[in-house]
């Protein structure tokens, strides 16, 4: 029988990004296909630490070992996702001496390297440091984001052959007997590229092989072919404080707890998180206390937090994952180690295989240890080059290092442009046209704007991953509008609009949780923009009759 | 465990990476204070972080509809890219400040215009200095144009000693092109000239204060410009406090900074700062308020200098200082004491400027109230436009057209209005408005002394009020 693919891998997040691509590399014909956008699931809903390992240096030394190591590897293959920051894990008075000699050693005998500072010298590191910060753990912690990562590695991907489709559903999986074929799947708008508006179509797609890489809906897709995947999804939130009050990772030293860690991420810095197990990872509740307990907890370590501005406030789920018969209660204990379940060893339904578990840092060891299986399965011999290989965009990085061209930019917008698109910077930059900024918080112009469009058609929302536009502390009110105009006239008004207005909800979801002080003033300004200047409370273009623009005087 | 894995901060001496300098440590959180406390987060030892300022900026560009430097300069991004945006892109090793910051004018319009309190001048001057200290050639033209202008005060103790010689040289147009084509300063100004005798040898000769008061003591802050230049406007700021009863000290001073925060030489203001604070805070000490005739001058005092220096008592004195016409104000019945004033033929219509500098610390509206109490005098405010030299800025050969082009407002308002006079409190607006319209210019004090105390020279032009508040301590000497 011949198949539409050889692999078709499930999810696009991290791990499923990460399969794709080191599967292309080694010469397989592999389809992708996400149900929303790229990173849409737990990666796009992550605090953007690049682990050092420090975090599980005391409770899980075999995770701690991996994430070192995959930490260095994605400082040199990723180097323009991944920002040096340097991470402390901070001791306050009435945490554990003990405790912190634990994590000292714990990381030493991990191979993370890690330095005692004193209170003073860690707060000369981080001046917003409390007072009574007494001691503090240095370790190579890193940020990292989680968008332009994934999208690195679906473009990679495609680069070697593969076929990424987004906004494809999985609606059913193909079964026969005891094997597993394929799957059909609801495209949004047609396969390619995302255009709104264009009527949605279903298409079956066949393959040797399938990889289930849905992380939290796992569960949900095994249940299409009643396989028992007994993902545990747990959420967390995590709340954007408009600037960076630090440089530097702020981990908490104590055994574990909820609101433990802060993230200087881009222009913001993203405080974390909690752990409560859900029962649906598509339909749960998002409440204000988290977001208030964990400012006033953090507000512990960076006293400053407490009157900063927050953004906004998401919430993720975990793909949490224990064998059957473990019977952990608190899901804080449950092993972030991943599982690949193979369908037909455990089930006796062959074709399959579901990845779950894990963490982002370890998103490439996973996928090779996946792809490894795969081509087994497969007979394909081919070696994995995904730790070597730089992904685009990293390709050269000593080019950006040395010579940061500004392209006619203002510094500190070529610096961030430079930052975001590292070795492709060039190649997206350069250009006779005009190139004004499109969203002023987040330093993002036209031509970086129009890249994206060309990867990722009329989402505005990959738009919005991509390049940063609309994430500043106007959260979209300035710039979505401007966005939207990009599109067209490669697009027509019709898409444009509903494009526009998709952002734009995306943008407000978030800042329902963050509606006091300045982010109320500026969402009230938002409104007073959208609603009235812009009268998209009431537009006509939306209206169903024609306006009768004879019952309105020439305004003189 | 060693001492190494058990460092403590008792053992961690002053060679630690401190953070010491401005900001002076650690952050002063949690005592339910809104605003926040810059820290020094950056390595280098003068540079503060104001991102958090940033939180306060919502964008509504309200800053930017008020700048007039924006208005008649496309090319200038305007406050709100200087301030908070800037700041916000930035991380803790990024220095590359963008050169736009050169552009502004310090107006500090922002400041007033903004409806959330965003930190803007602080944020243009820590900025400013950031790129001067990082991105600007020490040897650059601009560099040593920039130092000379801003550290005008180091060269006017050599002009005023031989102040007709300066006068001539300074006025040849031989000099003014030898300062355009090897400075970069317009050949098109004319450098204002330099008194025979400055205020300070006046005050020495006279003798210094001829009332004493331990009631009612100012210290006086006389600034560069009425020593040097109009030493005029600071004997009328004498003659109508002592003529209040107030014991007048003159303390030792430097240039209140103001052209150095505009010029990026926060290491040079941060000298004359240091010693302003400490002369003024011993005069503070000594039971005086301090009083500027200058509106940059007391505008530098009372807010940069808390917001850019932490020096012993910089937030005391600020607190303490005052405009000259304000203090008076509020602690004298100036305006009853005015009643019935007349200035004969001296002073007639003027046109007035409130300076910006003046606007931010809400004085704009006081000249016109205090002039109209007096009889024969009518002052026409030609409305809140920027006269657009803004202290050294429109000197610079790169900015005279757009400073022109700001001041063009204020001179079409003076010209409509009925007067031949210019009115002003900040010598430079008052260059620019004698330089667009060639009217002579005075200052509010030299109305206020007219007034008051008539003519000290004896052609009394000048009538007394008869009993204003306080008057009755005064003692004429002279």
């Amino acid at each position: 029988m011949a198949h539409d693919t050889a692999v078709l891998v499930l999810g696009g997040g991290s791990t499923g990004c990460g399969i794709a691509r080191d599967l292309a590399m080694r010469g397989v014909d592999v389809t992708l296909v996400e149900r929303g956008n790229l990173t849409d699931g737990t990666t796009g809903r992550m605090h953007g630490l690049l682990h050092s390992g420090g975090r599980y240096a005391v409770s899980d030394q075999a995770s701690a070992t991996e994430c070192i190591e995959e930490n260095e590897i994605l400082r040199e293959i990723a180097s323009h996702c991944v920002e040096e920051t340097g991470g402390l894990f901070v001791q306050r008075p009435e945490d554990s001496d003990e405790y912190f000699q634990e994590k000292l050693e714990g990381c030493r005998d991990c191979g993370i390297p890690a330095t005692v500072l004193s209170g003073r010298e860690a707060r000369g590191v981080e001046p917003y440091l409390a007072e009574d910060v007494s001691r503090a753990i240095q370790v190579p912690d890193g940020a990292v984001d989680p968008f332009r990562l994934c999208v690195a590695n679906a473009l990679d991907a495609e680069r070697h052959g593969a076929r990424i489709e987004t906004h494809a559903e999985v609606i059913d999986l193909l079964r026969d007997g005891d094997e597993i074929y394929g799957v059909e799947v609801r495209h949004d708008s047609g396969p390619g590229k995302r255009t709104h508006k264009s009527p949605g179509t279903t298409e079956e797609i066949t393959a040797e092989y399938v990889v289930n890489a849905t992380g939290a809906w796992a569960g949900q897709i095994g249940d299409m072919a009643d396989l028992d995947v007994a993902v545990r999804p747990s959420k967390g939130v995590m709340t954007i404080m408009n600037v960076r009050q630090v440089d530097t990772v702020i981990n908490r030293c104590r055994p574990k707890g909820d609101a433990d860690i802060i993230v200087p991420h881009e222009t913001t810095a993203i405080l974390g998180t909690t752990d409560e197990e859900v029962a649906d990872p598509d339909d749960y509740p998002e409440e204000q206390w988290e977001v208030d307990m964990m400012i006033d907890t953090l507000s512990e370590l960076v006293p400053i937090l407490e009157e900063a501005r927050t953004i906004r406030s998401f919430w993720g789920v975990r793909p949490l994952y224990e064998p059957p018969g473990t019977g952990t209660q608190d899901p804080t204990d449950i092993t972030r180690d991943f599982f690949l379940l193979d369908h037909d060893e455990r089930d006796g339904v062959s074709g399959m295989s579901s990845i779950v578990g894990g963490k982002f840092t370890t998103y490439r060891a996973m996928a090779e240890e996946i792809t490894d299986h795969v081509c087994a399965k497969l007979g394909v011999s081919a070696t994995c080059a995904t730790a070597e290989e730089p992904l685009p965009g990293s390709e050269d990085i000593s080019v950006l290092e040395e010579g940061m061209d500004d392209f006619g930019l203002r510094s500190p917008i070529a610096r961030r442009s430079n930052q975001r698109l590292g070795s492709r910077a060039a190649d997206v930059l350069e250009t006779d046209e005009p190139n004004p900024v499109v969203c002023e918080c987040e330093g993002v112009t036209r031509a970086e704007v129009q890249d994206a469009i060309d990867q990722s058609g009329s989402d505005l929302n990959a738009v919005r991953i991509r390049t940063r536009a609309s994430m500043g502390n106007c959260q979209g009110g300035f710039c979505c509008q401007n966005m939207a105009t990009e599109l067209h006239p490669r697009y027509d008004e019709a898409t444009v609009r509903e494009a526009l207005d998709e952002l734009f909800q995306e943008r407000w979801k978030g800042e329902r949780h963050a509606l006091w002080g300045e982010q109320l003033s500026q969402a009230m300004l938002n409104y007073a923009l959208h609603a009235t200047t812009m009268n998209r409370d009431n537009d006509p273009a939306g209206a169903s009759t024609q306006v009768d623009y004879a019952q309105f005087d020439g305004g003189a | 465990m060693s001492d190494a894995q058990r460092p403590s901060d008792d053992g961690v001496s002053s060679e630690q990476p401190s953070t010491g300098g401005v900001g002076g440590g650690d952050s002063d959180s949690g005592d339910g204070n809104d605003e926040f406390e810059p820290v020094q987060v950056f390595p280098e030892a003068e540079e503060m972080d104001l991102r958090p300022g940033a939180d306060s900026c919502y964008k509504c560009s309200t800053c930017d509809t008020n700048c007039p430097v924006a208005e008649v300069d496309d090319e200038f991004p305007g406050p709100k890219f200087q301030g908070p945006e800037q700041w916000r892109l930035k991380r803790q090793d990024d220095h590359d400040i963008d050169d736009s910051v050169m552009k502004c004018s310090n107006c500090m319009r922002c400041d007033s215009a903004c409806p959330s309190s965003v930190p803007l001048s602080q944020m243009h001057n820590t900025a400013r200095a950031e790129y001067v200290e990082e991105n600007m050639s020490k040897f650059s033209r601009e560099y040593l144009r920039n130092r000379v202008l801003a550290n005008y005060r180091r060269l006017a103790p050599l002009a005023s000693m031989f102040p007709r010689t300066a006068n001539f040289v300074m006025g040849r147009s031989v000099t003014k092109w030898l300062g355009e084509k090897t400075l970069g300063i317009t050949s098109e100004r004319d450098f204002p000239e330099f008194a025979t005798e400055t205020f300070r040898e006046w005050w020495t000769d006279r003798g210094g204060a001829n009332v004493e008061n331990e009631d009612k003591r100012i210290a006086y802050f006389h600034g560069c410009y009425s020593n040097y230049n109009t030493p005029e406007v600071a004997k009328a700021l004498v003659h109508v406090y002592e003529h209040f009863g107030y014991e007048v000290m003159v303390p030792e001073q430097s240039c209140s900074g103001t052209p150095m925060f505009a010029n990026g030489m926060l290491e040079d203001a941060r000298r004359a700062a240091e010693t302003n604070v400490r002369e003024l805070a011993a005069a503070i000490e000594d039971g005086a308020d301090v009083i500027a005739s200058c509106s940059s001058c007391s505008m530098s005092i009372r807010q940069e200098y808390p917001e850019l220096f932490d020096f012993e008592n910089t937030e005391d004195v600020a607190a303490n200082t005052w405009d000259a016409v304000e203090y008076l104000r509020v602690h004298e019945d100036l305006m009853g004491a005015l009643e019935n004033t007349t200035v004969g033929d001296e002073f007639d219509d003027m046109a007035y400027h409130a300076p910006c500098h003046s606007r931010n610390q809400g004085l704009d509206g006081q000249t016109i109230e205090v002039m109209d109490a007096i009889d024969g005098i009518d002052a026409h405010d030609v409305g809140d436009s920027c006269s657009g030299i803004s202290g050294t800025y429109g000197w610079k050969e790169e900015n005279y057209e757009t400073s022109m082009k700001i001041g063009e407002e204020m001179f079409e308002h003076m010209d409509a209005a009925e007067a031949e006079t210019g009115l002003t409190e900040c010598p430079t607006c008052s260059m620019q408005m004698e330089h667009g319209t060639g009217y002579e210019i005075k200052h509010t004090l030299e109305v206020l002394e007219a007034a008051l105390v008539g003519d000290r020279d004896g052609s009394g032009s000048g009538s007394h009020a008869s009993a204003g508040a306080g008057t009755e301590t005064a003692t004429e000497s002279n």
